[in-house]
């Protein structure tokens, strides 16, 4: 790629993951260095109308407007890039799923909700091919540039499919559980370098679950320390309500 | 001749001091919660001297998570070099459990073909074993695995003795600390006693949890292959790694490459992995060969008891209970060979 | 930190070149490859080399030619992984890292003069092919010679011309069959094993040798042991990633074996109670 250029998008998001590229610091200096940047609504106002080597996109497709849209920056881009729950795994928008999609709108919009279009909310490898996903609520930045560097070099990049856990021990934290608190690091992807719990935070499981997460044990063990079993489903739907959308309807692109 | 040596632990602080201004300088200290890691100390105020195993083993400065092998530029053609990182440093209060996980790392990165990243770090690192005057916990299994006594791979040893610690002098880099320092007097018989009465003492302490010889562990393995227990403990595990993490003998590792942003160079790493792992014995054709949980299980267990017992005659547990501690799931290292050995009857 | 260059470092790369390039399906290309030199690799049929591309990693790759070929060797290689697919974009002239050979190959010295019968399921022909090729090169030092080839339609074939050759040849009896036939074919459809009864053989003096995917190895020691060749006379070379090619890293591990240094070629009497190994 002779000096490839990138363009970002957000779909439905906090917008937080754009922060974090935004705040990435030197590092973000080097890669202009090595590519142009078009178009990334949060840190410039120009837009960009031609074709690009690298759509970087956040957020999930909620309504059919976004459908359209996210087929539209596909076709313009040789490659993309999915980033931040919400584009990744469904992330915290999933829990509209666990709702009736009117009861959803009426509460949202009001009388007039027939006006405002819904559908269940989907990761964007639903709707369109992704090349490369960087998983995390928001996004672990030093990931996101092995990412880039990885899409700029051709070479694949795989999400890791072990534990959070495996990191937290080598940045040898004291165990949440040990804490007394119920952590979902066990079932949650690594890639993150285990950022919450070194700065003394639970895993919220933002990252998406293992391919292969031993959810009978996870359960069983949560409810040895007494918690509900609501609040476990909770914790584990928070973020992997978009789950079940796979499950149920292999809607996987 | 053994040679031993008297520290007033009055002149301990003194110790750190020196050695820490020549070198990095890691001892135990404390994290909360009756936890303990290895860190860099410059003080002897910030070491816990009463400690139960570190939540890592000192594996990690043997064999670091991360480790460089390789640097490389692709800029012409695929050029590189190869390289070790290390430290010089002094390794203190190291438990006898743990200097026989390191002993065990030696021998495998020793075996052929050598690991020089492993070999020359070892010798950056000056190891000052400390003894367990009493058991840690209920989890550790150091007496039946012989470790709770020291076995050598130290360079100085010491055993507290209350206002003194009583040292060992196990090398002539443990002698040129005594040397250097000239903190150290000389000991007399009657501090030997002492150690000999500690050492009686810890006999009755430190027992055999299991009633059977170590020496028919693998026998009970040959037998123990298809046992129901593999299936037990397989449903409970949740394949996080914590165990081959925090074991001080497991050394399996990945190798893989970190690109510069300038996307020419960069480094060839390992790093720790685990047999625990989803995908840990996967091929690139898909299939995994450990795909069960219990058959993880089942390898990693055989790799403490069994298989090396076959390749080195050596144990590669230690005992240090570390496993069993930090298990989410309360998989035990100890419940399952009591169980192995109820099923099989062993005596 | 501090750090010190390794001379000696078993990771150190070789810088070997890349002679000629031959797409041999969608999947699969062809690499010759020259050592620093032009040395020989030096290898024996059977073991495997790492390959390494800066920036990408390493992969295990069976060696493809017979050692009887000095100045290069060549490799097949299906696009799976990170690595397979950086190399398919390799052309003529670029430079790779070779580390190796590891582990033991088939054992030569106990085969020669005996009756050989190989069966090469898939890419199994890969390794296998070094090992035909070098018992073709010395042809007269090896008793009869049978090959059946198995693969899972005709244009997934692995090397046509010289499987032609192989079948004209008068000391060598050649047969093959593909799972799934096209118009084409004119050959038998079908599974290996259903070609294994035919085979004329004598079991006291025939070693099988076997290389395929994982799940054949089951199905076609059954017939061999049918055909009553004693097992200590079965060799079959076993798929494991092998990432190190040292015998560390645990990722090629059965039980107590390491593939990369104890393998990839074991005697199926050795490794028939190893669990987890067929």
């Amino acid at each position: 790629m002779k000096r490839p250029k990138i363009a970002f998008f957000d779909f439905a998001c906090c917008e937080g993951c754009q922060l974090q590229v935004a705040n990435i610091g030197e590092a973000l200096l080097d890669i202009l260095d090595i590519a142009d940047v078009v178009e990334f609504r949060e840190v410039m106002s120009e837009k960009w109308d031609q074709s690009f080597d690298i759509a970087v996109v956040e957020g999930s497709i909620t309504d059919h407007h976004a459908i359209e849209r996210i087929k539209m920056i596909r076709s313009r881009s040789k490659l993309l890039i999915a980033y931040g729950s919400c584009a990744t795994i469904g992330g915290i928008n999933g829990m509209k799923n666990n709702f009736e999609l009117d009861e959803i709108r009426k509460e949202v919009y009001g009388k007039d909700y027939k006006y405002f279009d819904t559908i269940k909310t989907m990761p964007v490898h639903h709707v369109v091919k992704v090349d490369y996903f960087v998983n995390g609520c928001p996004i672990y930045p030093p990931e996101f540039i092995t990412v880039l560097k990885a899409a700029l070099s051709g070479i694949p990049y795989d999400v890791p499919d072990k534990s959070v856990c495996i990191e937290c021990k080598f940045n040898e934290n004291i165990c949440m559980y040990e804490k007394g608190l119920t952590c979902m690091g066990p079932i949650t992807r690594a890639g993150c370098n285990s950022w919450c719990i070194n700065n003394g935070n639970i895993c919220y499981g933002c990252r998406g679950m293992v391919s292969n997460p031993n959810e009978k044990s996870a359960k069983d063990i949560l409810e040895k320390y007494k918690i509900d079993l609501n609040l476990i489903l909770n914790r584990i739907n928070m973020y992997n309500k978009c789950r079940e959308l796979e499950d149920n309807e292999q809607k996987r692109y | 001749m053994q040679i031993y040596k008297i520290l007033k632990k009055s002149n301990l602080d003194s110790l750190v001091s020196i050695l820490s201004k020549k070198q990095k300088f890691m001892a135990p200290v404390s994290k909360g919660l009756n936890k303990f890691a290895f860190e860099s100390v410059t003080s002897s105020k910030d070491i816990a001297l009463k400690y139960i195993p570190t939540i890592l083993a000192p594996k990690k400065y043997f064999m670091p998570q991360y480790e460089t092998l390789i640097e490389y530029d692709t800029k012409e053609g695929q050029n590189m070099k190869a390289v070790v990182e290390y430290e010089n440093m002094v390794l203190f209060a190291v438990h006898t459990c743990d200097l026989a996980g390191i002993q065990c790392l030696n021998i495998v990165f020793s075996d052929r073909p050598k690991d020089l990243n492993y070999l020359v770090r070892k010798n950056k690192i000056t190891i000052i074993g400390l003894e367990c005057n009493e058991v840690c916990d209920e989890y550790s299994t150091c007496a039946f695995m012989d470790n709770d006594l020291p076995n050598g791979g130290y360079d100085l040893f010491f055993t507290d003795l209350g206002e003194y610690f009583i040292v060992h002098v196990n090398t002539q880099m443990g002698d040129a600390i005594i040397n250097d320092t000239k903190l150290f007097e000389d000991a007399t018989v009657s501090h030997i006693n002492e150690l000999e009465k500690l050492r009686e003492k810890k006999r009755k302490l430190f027992i055999n949890q299991f009633g059977i010889d170590r020496q028919k562990i693998p026998e009970l393995f040959d037998k123990s292959k298809e046992s129901q227990i593999w299936d037990d403990i397989g449903n409970r595990c949740l394949s996080c790694g914590n165990c081959t993490n925090v074991c001080p003998t497991c050394y399996c590792f990945d190798v893989m490459d970190v690109q510069n942003l300038d996307l020419k160079t960069g480094k060839r790493i390992r790093v720790w992995d685990s047999c625990q792992n989803e995908t840990f014995a996967k091929v690139s054709g898909g299939e995994s060969f450990r795909e069960a949980r219990s058959d993880r299980k089942r390898h990693r267990f055989y790799r403490k008891f069994k298989y090396p017992v076959n390749r080195y005659s050596r144990f590669f547990c230690t005992g240090c209970g570390r496993c069993t501690r930090t298990c989410m799931a309360k998989i035990s290292l100890l419940e399952t060979l009591e169980l192995l050995i109820k099923e099989n009857k062993v005596k | 930190m501090k750090k010190q260059i390794l001379n000696n470092s078993e990771y150190i790369i070789k810088k070997a070149k890349v002679v000629r390039t031959k797409k041999l399906t969608d999947l699969e290309k062809f690499f010759e490859i020259s050592m620093p030199n032009n040395e020989s690799l030096d290898h024996d049929p059977g073991q495997f080399v790492e390959v390494s591309l800066f920036g990408v990693g390493e992969a295990p790759i069976s060696i493809a030619s017979s050692p009887t070929m000095r100045n290069s060797f060549d490799l097949c290689v299906r696009r799976v992984g990170k690595v397979t697919s950086e190399m398919h974009k390799l052309e003529q002239g670029d430079e790779i890292g070779i580390r190796g050979p590891f582990g033991k190959g088939f054992p030569i010295r106990i085969l020669e003069g005996n009756d050989l019968f190989f069966i090469a399921g898939g890419l199994g022909i890969v390794p296998l092919r070094s090992l035909i090729n070098y018992v073709i090169d010395n042809r007269r030092d090896f008793g009869n010679v049978n090959i059946l080839l198995g693969c899972k339609t005709p244009d997934s074939m692995l090397f046509g011309d010289e499987v032609e050759i192989w079948q004209k040849r008068l000391d060598v009896n050649f047969n093959c069959t593909v799972d799934k036939a096209d118009p084409d074919w004119a050959g038998n459809v079908g599974l290996i094993t259903s070609l294994i009864p035919g085979v004329n053989l004598d079991p006291d003096r025939t070693f099988a040798i076997v290389v395929g995917p994982p799940i054949m190895y089951k199905f076609v020691i059954k017939e061999l042991i049918a055909k009553k060749i004693p097992e200590r006379q079965i060799y079959l070379s076993l798929e494991r990633h092998m990432k190190c090619g040292l015998g560390r890293c645990g990722h090629c591990q059965i039980e107590d074996i390491y593939c990369c240094q104890d393998g990839p070629v074991f005697c199926y009497d050795q490794i028939k109670k190893i669990r987890g190994a067929i």
